[in-house]
């Protein structure tokens, strides 16, 4: 093969692979687009739960050797109950207007649960199962990781799964009702409160399937990645267009793929800056993002 | 309640107060010798702190079982420690130096866990003893886990016991040259935003490898000649695309930098969640080389509890292995004190064994109104210290330096466990 061919492959090979990474950072965004779209507030507790969510998975595969399915399931309902919770202490006490009380609580509320993850383990990385672990399929010069291609799979049927539930059950046109005029969807006999709750722990059961997958995804799980998670799935959710999940979707994979050419081309201590630089530029020059906004209030 | 029972009652008051007032001076006169320490007990790498925290607690249990620390005057004191959480972090590692200097009577530091938190606060103790315009903190610190190259030489007040990473990549690129005589080239990567992993891959690897006839692939780096930071810069470019830093999830481009450079040597100079992240992604695209080394921070019970599989085969050297009688012991109080004994947190045991040591040499009294001038005697004990007796063996002193030249050996990962495979003492 020549030369350029070779670097074609390896160009098109890391653009992949950042591709199939950013189907995680896509489910995040979507967690952080769902609740944003539904109470017009940024959970900044989401990637933390999701990972707390899949350190209780975790301990299930530690203490009572479940197999991987059944730690992705506890992952995602540990998740689902944290979102809960959050709702409940960061949003549900909160005046619907102040936003800033509820981000400086939900700021507070994801050092917590870090905390709490860190003075369980003591910080250790720890290993978490996958599937398709060892898997490599291999196209001619290309290759594929199962376990990448596994992922992907759940992501496009969790996304579809929650598409389904937000446009084709009575709880997804209560939470559309709700974001986009709580007080009409109210005046409609909808529980305002209610519905916020069951978004929360929806977008934590989403929360919880990312959580374990870029666990599954690594092969190592450790509070260390919660924060740069935490930044990874605010950026595509702008990017992406805050509220909007396929904006989510579409982020999550640019930003994947870019940051895998960044780090190809210049180098991981360049990676980060031209991703934020992107940001920059999203938000100066679209600031809706690639989607706008595709819920909006009134 | 009646009149009897009133005065019962004062009378008892009465009695409990002049108890208390007769106890108190007892209870001052108890002498004890205050040690401060403080680590990462809080964070992403709390398990520092919760490891040098056990050994710590082991090694103040040991001596004091055993009568305690003889003071300046014959009479013998308990040790104890108080532990503050410095989580890493170079502002609160400063303010925890000061608390303890101008607040507490302790007679000496150890910690704070990581080199970038040391190198901060190193920067705020007395430069030179005796300068009166340097108004730094006159405490001595005898550091367990910093181990990044040359950081104690910024103050005479402030001493360390890590292990000497030059001397140790010296000694294994050696035996290495021997035992692999067909290894000619080799590769790797580092987290650029760790500076201790990468000013050891950068300065030290990378160059010990070449002294002893180990090339970078494709012809060698520019300006690397084998000797310390030579060409250190140079390094770090042509590595550009295998490197990744402390947080990072996805390996894919920088495993496939690995294996696209087929070296026969490759090097992970990384701690253990970038250790085992790294491993998982060359395993999964099946880069087997023929000889892998890792980063002393590596040569953990976290790299084997993350990827004991992946990390199959890994070479490290380390200051400590539960391979004598002592460290055995050291390993074992750990464990039983929730924690346990590395390269890092060991050195927490021999720090404990050299204050009492340096102690009892230089005749400290351990009373409120000799606090200064015992903190200045340990400084000098410390720093007049030739050699010390370690868990491993014989530790040397760089005096000029607050360094110290410890015994090392080579760990190989095998069946989820470290196993010694040379040693050199």
């Amino acid at each position: 093969m020549s030369d350029f061919l070779l670097e074609f492959v390896e160009i098109t090979q890391t653009i992949g692979d950042g591709l199939f990474f950013g189907t995680t950072y896509a489910l995040i965004g979507i967690g952080f687009s769902l609740i944003f779209g539904a109470m017009r507030k940024l959970n900044m507790t989401y990637a933390a739960a999701a990972l707390a969510g899949a350190y209780v998975g975790l301990a299930a595969f530690t203490f009572i050797n479940a197999p991987a399915p059944v730690v992705f399931l506890i992952s995602a309902l540990a998740s689902g109950l944290i979102g809960g919770a959050v709702y409940i202490t960061c949003f549900r006490f909160i005046p619907i207007n102040n936003h800033l009380a509820a981000l400086m609580a939900s700021i507070g509320a994801l050092f917590f649960i870090d905390e709490i993850v860190v003075h369980t383990t003591d910080g250790s990385p720890l290993t978490f199962p996958a599937l398709f672990d060892d898997v490599m399929f291999e196209m001619g010069p290309y290759g594929v990781r199962g376990d990448l291609l596994f992922v992907l799979a759940v992501n496009i049927v969790s996304t579809i799964g929650l598409l389904y539930v937000l446009y084709r059950t009575r709880l997804g046109l209560a939470t559309r009702a709700v974001s986009q005029q709580d007080v009409a969807a109210q005046l409609c006999g909808i529980d305002v409160h209610r519905t916020n709750a069951i978004t929360f722990v929806l977008a934590g059961l989403l929360g919880g399937i990312a959580g374990s997958m870029t666990a599954s995804a690594v092969g190592v799980l450790s509070p260390l990645i919660t924060v740069p998670l935490t930044v990874k799935g605010l950026i595509v959710s702008v990017i992406g267009g805050l509220g909007s999940i396929p904006g989510a979707i579409a982020a999550g994979l640019l930003v994947g793929g870019l940051e895998n050419g960044f780090l190809y081309f210049r180098g991981v201590n360049e990676r980060d800056m031209y991703v934020l630089l992107l940001l920059f530029v999203f938000l100066i020059f679209r600031p809706d993002g690639l989607f706008g906004s595709a819920i909006d209030r009134d | 309640m009646s009149t009897t029972k009133l005065t019962a009652a004062a009378l008892a008051g009465i009695v409990a107060t002049a108890l208390l007032a007769f106890a108190h001076p007892v209870v001052a006169a108890e002498r004890t010798v205050k040690i401060a320490a403080w680590g990462a007990k809080s964070g992403p790498l709390r398990s520092f702190g919760v490891n040098s925290e056990a050994v710590l607690k082991g090694a103040i249990k040991a001596i004091n079982d055993s009568g305690g620390v003889k003071l300046g005057d014959g009479t013998m004191a308990k040790m104890e420690f108080t532990y503050y959480d410095s989580a890493c972090n170079a502002d609160q590692a400063i303010s925890i130096a000061r608390k303890v200097e101008s607040q507490t009577a302790a007679l000496a530091g150890i910690g704070p866990t990581c080199s970038g938190a040391a190198a901060a606060m190193y920067g705020i103790f007395q430069k030179k003893v005796d300068d009166k315009s340097d108004s730094g903190l006159q405490f001595p610190i005898l550091t367990d886990t910093a181990i990044r190259p040359g950081l104690a030489k910024k103050s005479q007040w402030t001493f360390r016991n890590v292990p000497n990473e030059i001397t140790m990549y010296d000694a294994l690129f050696k035996w290495l040259r021997s035992k692999y005589p067909d290894v000619k080239t080799i590769y790797g990567g580092t987290e650029t935003d760790q500076a201790h992993s990468r000013i050891t891959f950068a300065a030290v690897i990378v160059q010990k490898a070449k002294k002893y006839g180990f090339e970078w692939v494709g012809g060698g780096i520019e300006g690397v000649s084998g000797k310390i930071i030579a060409g250190m810069k140079n390094v770090l470019k042509v590595s550009k695309s295998s490197n990744w830093l402390l947080a990072d999830t996805n390996f894919s481009v920088q495993a496939r930098a690995f294996k696209r450079s087929g070296a026969d040597m490759m090097i992970i100079s990384s701690h253990p969640f970038t250790t085992c992240g790294m491993l998982k992604e060359m395993r999964r695209q099946r880069i087997k080389p023929k000889v892998l080394v890792g980063l002393t921070s590596s040569s953990s019970a976290e790299t084997l509890k993350g990827c004991s599989a992946a990390a199959e085969g890994i070479y490290i050297p380390t200051g400590f292995a539960p391979i004598t009688k002592a460290a055995a012991k050291v390993a074992a109080a750990a464990e039983a004190n929730g924690g346990a004994a590395d390269l890092h947190s060991a050195a927490a045991w021999e720090n404990a064994h050299i204050i009492k040591q340096v102690v009892e040499a230089t005749g400290v009294m351990a009373k409120p109104e000799t606090l200064k001038a015992d903190r200045r005697k340990v400084r000098d004990g410390l720093e007049a210290l030739v050699k010390v007796n370690g868990l491993m063996g014989e530790i040397g002193r760089v005096q000029n330096e607050g360094e110290s030249i410890k015994p090392y050996v080579f760990v190989q990962a095998q069946k989820g466990a470290w196993k010694v495979v040379h040693d050199p003492r």
